[in-house]
């Protein structure tokens, strides 16, 4: 018999192997160490969980963009996608019930993000392209159907909503544990579902892959569509944060959610990325702009100096294919 | 200065390279004389390429000296190897499909001109250079039209310039059906005569005797010395080159072959191709050969079958139903597996671990209802299967992209094997593999056959074909020509049929 997957393990040179593969997460805790030294305010509980709770709903987002990232994909409508759909969630939270709004939200999403997938998988038009026109769509839509104003929660499963999602458990901000349980879940997926598996396949090798008999065009639709309802999960979070959906909510997301992933370690040429990455990536992004508000750097700066990280991050993980 | 009274133009001496902890050359030496066909042999791994590629600029080497006619060079990259007249056709091919032909050819030399292109110059010389090598070839065609044939010449078109002094061919020939091959060697020949040194990588042994003149093989990263050709025979290389005595390259096999065909292909027709009329049996426990020319169709037909190309008319019919496969996905649903020719590209995931390319087709088997993977279950079969397909690797999780060339292609086998197929085509099964590795391939295909699986093998190598076939359908233009019962197997008589001629009658 060959070997065994703890001999895999300690092969020689393993540590540094570890260090090399695990990078993001290294940058990780390096940032929150030069965090910790520069700012007292930082390893508060208040502080923590304000980041937290900024980072929950482009993290969400996030991962339905890795997903469709690991196809070879992209998916620029995510951003907008929020706002129609925190829109929505808002008029419909205020006529159905709380249960049937969320649902009807997600399944909004859902369609939404089916029809890039349609376009994308079965029309063969570019990912690019597909979603931003949906980008442009959603985000129309969404001045629409708020008349360009933010519509405020008004009725009890709004009021519900709002505490559940300002509120938090053990300490940890609710909005969080749902994102952390689709990362959670997410990483299960790409490990152990033949799902996660044939979509990795997918964007290492579309040829390969259709070849060896996988339905090629129903995992890309569907990647496009679970995108979608993840942005509306994103969506209700966030509008149920402010008690309120905007359809200026999401403004250029879906650029911070694909630099989340490429952070993270993805190839924007498919195949290559992980859940864990990525949330790595959606905390590293998060951090740069909490130590940097917690320094009362203005905002414009923080940009330059968001840009010059990503393009660090992604330079050390050179490293890992040498 | 120059050294005059040096009798070889390249002198490559104590080479020596590691990779990390792994040493590829051990004091390798490689002298070769102007005008000179040098063929370097070696199983795959034995550290050709890597010879190559410091020669070329490509790696650097940790010890050891490069002559260049008289002179040491020591070329940082591929460009500084390419002004000293060092030019490489790699195995893989490494055009731009979106540019044309006349781009392709000079496209290392685009940059360093002028600011603005002469079209009809750069066609003009591009085409002269086509028409010189007897390939018909447009020289204003998009590359990702050619077929890879073509595209091989172009590679090597780009290679041969003016000034070069070197040329390093790596396997040129695997695409080439004889005619072609002939004409290579033609313009090889002509090379030699200017006076260009040639360094040929061929596992074509017979190839190697028809055009060499000295050979130097190397097992395991040492050299095993360098001899005139004529002082050796196709044995002596086998032996040098594997370290052992070769009993029998293509294994005896005693298999009953059901008389029920299990596979039947009637009349099949290409909407998008030249094949056309296509007609068939595969008997279970059969290996059926399809030869042919490049570009008659061969593998087209068997995309045809597998759904990945679409089809106008025809029946298909499997173990006595009559099935439809407008899919790879469907064609999989039957149990048809298809191992691609092109095992970079549609074969295998290179940046993907063996055990994730060898599961991928399998997840049915280990995998529950909800589709959560049996990781145990998993790693069992995939062990499993390295095992016996001998896969030389530590561990089932290194990327099949670090793997060589035989071991990816029974990576892309193991796919396949994995799961229980009825039909299996596999289109050219060891294109670009060692010998080694070639054995235990014929190996294999007989144990599937054994299994009572209808096994479809094309391929382009004639002594192959012939050593694993029970029946040979040859192909010409489209559709099948003639077929040969193994008593009739012969190279003369695959090609007449692959040419359309008849077979002579007191054949």
């Amino acid at each position: 018999m060959a070997l065994t997957i703890k001999q895999q393990l300690s092969s020689p040179g393993g540590i540094l192997k570890f260090l090399v593969k695990y990078n993001t997460i290294f940058i990780f805790i390096l940032l929150v160490i030069f965090s910790a030294l520069i700012s007292d305010v930082f390893f508060t509980s208040v502080n923590l969980s304000n980041l937290l709770k900024q980072v929950s709903g482009i993290g969400i987002i996030s991962i339905g963009m890795l997903i469709v990232i690991l196809t070879g994909g992209i998916d620029l409508s995510v951003g907008s996608m929020v706002a129609l759909l925190a829109v929505a969630f808002a008029i419909l939270v205020n006529i159905f019930a709380l249960p049937l709004a969320i649902l009807m939200t997600i399944a909004i999403g859902f369609g939404l993000g089916s029809i890039s997938g349609y376009l994308v998988a079965y029309q063969k038009m570019a990912p690019f392209v597909a979603t931003l026109a949906l980008m442009t769509i959603a985000r129309g839509l969404s001045f629409i159907y708020s008349k360009g104003s933010p519509v405020t929660f008004t009725t009890v499963g709004g009021k519900f909503m709002s505490d559940f999602a300002n509120n938090a458990t053990l300490g940890i901000p609710n909005i969080a544990i749902v994102f952390f349980i689709i990362v959670i879940c997410t990483m299960v997926m790409l490990r152990y579902n033949v799902f996660g598996r044939l979509i990795i396949a997918i964007g290492s090798n579309e040829e390969a892959s259709r070849l060896s008999g996988i339905k090629v065009n129903k995992y890309k639709f569907l990647v496009y569509a679970i995108s979608g309802a993840l942005a509306a999960t994103a969506a209700i979070i966030v509008a149920s944060r402010t008690n309120l959906g905007s359809p200026n909510m999401g403004m250029a997301w879906e650029l911070d959610a694909i630099a989340a992933v490429v952070i993270g370690g993805a190839s924007l040429n498919g195949g290559k990325g992980t859940a864990i990455n990525t949330l790595m990536g959606v905390l590293i992004l998060g951090l740069i702009g909490n130590i940097l508000n917690l320094l009362n750097v203005p905002s414009y700066p923080q940009q330059v100096v968001k840009g010059a990280i990503i393009i660090f991050a992604v330079l050390l993980q050179r490293f890992e294919s040498k | 200065m120059k050294n005059a009274t040096s009798r070889y133009r390249l002198e490559m001496s104590g080479i020596s390279k590691s990779f990390g902890v792994v040493s590829v050359l051990k004091d390798v030496n490689l002298k070769v004389k102007s005008g000179e066909i040098h063929a370097l042999l070696g199983e795959n791994g034995a550290g050709k390429s890597t010879l190559i590629k410091i020669l070329s600029g490509v790696h650097q080497k940790d010890a050891g000296k490069v002559i260049l006619d008289g002179e040491e060079i020591t070329p940082k990259n591929t460009h500084e190897g390419q002004v000293l007249g060092i030019n490489v056709v790699y195995q893989e091919l490494s055009l731009v499909n979106d540019l044309s032909v006349a781009e392709n050819i000079y496209l290392h030399k685009l940059g360093a001109s002028k600011s603005w292109m002469n079209w009809k110059e750069l066609i003009e010389d591009a085409q002269k250079l086509l028409d010189s090598l007897d390939f018909k070839i447009d020289a204003s065609a998009k590359v990702k039209d050619l077929s890879i044939v073509q595209k091989q010449v172009v590679e090597i078109a780009k290679a041969i310039s003016e000034d070069t002094k070197i040329l390093v061919l790596d396997e040129p020939t695997t695409v080439f059906d004889p005619k072609d091959v002939k004409k290579l060697f033609q313009i090889l020949f002509r090379l030699k005569e200017q006076g260009i040194s040639i360094i040929y990588i061929s596992h074509h042994l017979e190839e190697i005797f028809k055009i060499a003149d000295t050979v130097t093989v190397l097992r395991d990263g040492v050299d095993t010395g360098s001899m005139p050709i004529s002082e050796t025979d196709k044995d002596g290389v086998i032996r040098l080159m594997i370290g052992r005595e070769l009993k029998d390259l293509y294994p005896k096999r005693d298999i009953k072959i059901g008389e029920v065909p299990i596979f039947q292909v009637k009349n099949l027709t290409a909407k998008e191709t030249l094949v056309h009329d296509v007609s068939f049996i595969v008997k279970p426990g059969e290996v059926l050969g399809i030869a042919g020319l490049g570009g008659s169709g061969r593998t087209e037909t068997a995309k045809l079958i597998f759904g990945a190309d679409k089809k106008k008319s025809g029946v298909l019919t499997l173990e006595g139903e009559v099935i439809n496969t407008n899919s790879p996905v469907d064609a999989a649903g039957y149990q048809i597996g298809f191992v691609s020719e092109d095992r970079k590209e549609e074969g295998v995931f290179l940046p993907l671990s063996i055990r994730r390319n060898i599961s991928v087709t399998s997840f049915k088997s280990i995998s529950s209802r909800l589709g959560f993977i049996n990781v145990e279950n998993e790693y069992k079969k995939v062990l499993g299967l390295i095992e016996k397909l001998n896969i030389k690797t530590p561990n089932s999780e290194v990327n099949v992209k670090n793997l060589s060339g035989g071991n990816q292609q029974k990576v892309a086998l193991a796919k396949w094997l994995s799961i229980d197929s009825k039909v299996i085509f596999i289109d050219e099964p060891t294109r670009g593999v060692d010998v080694g590795a070639k054995i235990e391939i014929y190996k294999l295909i007989n144990e599937v056959a054994k299994k009572g699986v209808g096994v479809v093998v094309i391929s382009s190598d004639m002594p192959e074909i012939m050593g694993i076939s029970d029946r040979i359908l040859v192909m010409h233009e489209g559709t099948i020509y003639g077929e040969l019962q193994k008593e009739q197997f012969s190279e003369e008589n695959i090609l007449r049929y692959s040419i359309g001629e008849p077979l002579k009658q007191n054949n």
